[in-house]
């Protein structure tokens, strides 16, 4: 009796978890189908970019940011569209962040048609190539350089 | 005995390999790789974190094989399936150490190259999905006995499975925060040469640790196994001449 009220405790157990698990999935995939959004999505969102907490994703044109502080402004590169980005955060965006980098902008849609950000992240190519002329072991790769090695 | 000592001996054999592609795995990773060109020197977590990945889920198939054997064999061959039954323990244990590197490996990562710790998208998700399940799994070996639990918890680690190729699709299936594969990714994915190399060496050396931990942690839940049985028979033993 004792093993079988325990046995059918554990089973519920075990339900509990899977169904936990399956909503957390379904959920999921719904959130993720929309991780973040691509510039022309944003900009075809009509009202709604407006409204909606965003992710926007696109590269940084070369010479766009301008910093102060922690702060900075930039431009989102997506093919031939573009989005103004002001980031306004605690901390200063990561060392990843710069020219032609991958970025996520987090944060609103204005208006004004510039994108109010309160958080940044990068998102990282997954194609690693050595830095040119640094560390050793690249014997084979760098042509052995004097000259002062970047990052 | 004689057994026994070679059983002793291939496992200290197993030790010295498994130190030596530890070694020569990190030798590897941090002096010979080269430094890579956007992130730099943080890049070589990589090294670990990836291999760790790969031998997790690895450890989790030995799981997942040793419950479906172990649900297919307790009635007509109980001694298979509780040597089956040793075996899903013991890989799905060492599965979730390195899941949980996984896991600590990442978010080290990540702060430096995305800016953030952690992130709701689907590869982070479904591998902390991943690491609860089979955390779940080892709670419940550890909390309930008997063979009642061990059929629930091998149907756990069948459903558990599940969620390891979802976790290896999500990146190719959705938006996700993590990058996508470096190895067989496609177009605009890829590693050079000599990083390759070490993450070879990692992966192997890592797998032979795993390896060692499993067979030794097998051994202890057999004898464990056997332990149990003596009790039960001499339990039953006792009852018997009590009743006579």
């Amino acid at each position: 009796m004792q093993n079988k009220a325990h046995g059918i405790r554990i089973a519920a157990a075990v339900v509990v978890i899977l169904a936990t698990i399956s909503y957390l999935a379904v959920t999921g995939v719904q959130a993720n189908k929309s991780y973040y959004v691509t510039i022309q999505e944003l900009q075809g969102l009509g009202d709604k970019a407006y409204t909606r907490h965003l992710r926007v994703a696109g590269n940084v044109a070369p010479g766009s940011i301008e910093r102060s502080g922690t702060n900075a402004t930039f431009v989102l590169l997506e093919n031939d569209k573009t989005v103004r980005v002001s980031y306004k955060g605690v901390e200063p965006p990561p060392d990843t962040f710069k020219d032609n980098a991958q970025a996520l902008a987090v944060g609103t849609y204005g208006r004004d048609g510039v994108f109010h950000a309160t958080q940044l992240q990068a998102k990282c190519a997954s194609k690693y190539a050595p830095a040119p002329g640094a560390k050793p072991g690249m014997q084979s790769t760098a042509p052995a350089s004097s000259g002062t090695a970047t990052m | 005995m004689h057994g026994d000592k070679r059983m002793k001996l291939l496992r200290g054999f197993l030790i010295l390999l498994t130190l030596g592609l530890l070694g020569y795995g990190f030798y590897q990773a941090i002096y010979v790789a080269p430094t890579e060109a956007t992130m730099g020197d943080v890049q070589r977590i990589f090294y670990y974190h990836v291999p760790s990945a790969m031998v997790s889920f690895l450890f989790f198939f030995a799981s997942f094989v040793g419950s479906i054997i172990y649900l297919a064999t307790r009635r007509n061959h109980p001694s298979r399936a509780l040597a089956a039954d040793a075996l899903a323990l013991a890989s799905a244990e060492v599965g979730v150490v390195f899941c949980t590197v996984v896991l600590i490996t990442g978010p080290l990562w990540a702060r430096p190259v995305w800016g953030i710790w952690w992130t709701w998208d689907a590869r982070l998700t479904t591998t902390m999905v991943l690491w609860l399940v089979y955390v779940s799994y080892l709670l419940l070996r550890r909390f309930a006995a008997g063979p009642q639990m061990q059929t629930l918890a091998a149907v756990l680690a069948i459903f558990g499975y599940v969620d390891v190729p979802i976790v290896y699709m999500s990146t190719r299936w959705w938006r996700t925060q993590h990058p996508a594969p470096v190895i067989g990714g496609g177009d605009g994915s890829g590693l050079a040469p000599s990083m390759a190399t070490a993450l070879w060496w990692n992966v192997l050396a890592w797998l032979a640790w795993g390896i060692l931990i499993m067979v030794v942690r097998y051994a202890v839940e057999r004898r464990r196994q056997r332990v149990e049985q003596h009790a039960a028979l001499r339990a039953l033993e006792s009852s018997l001449e009590v009743a006579l």
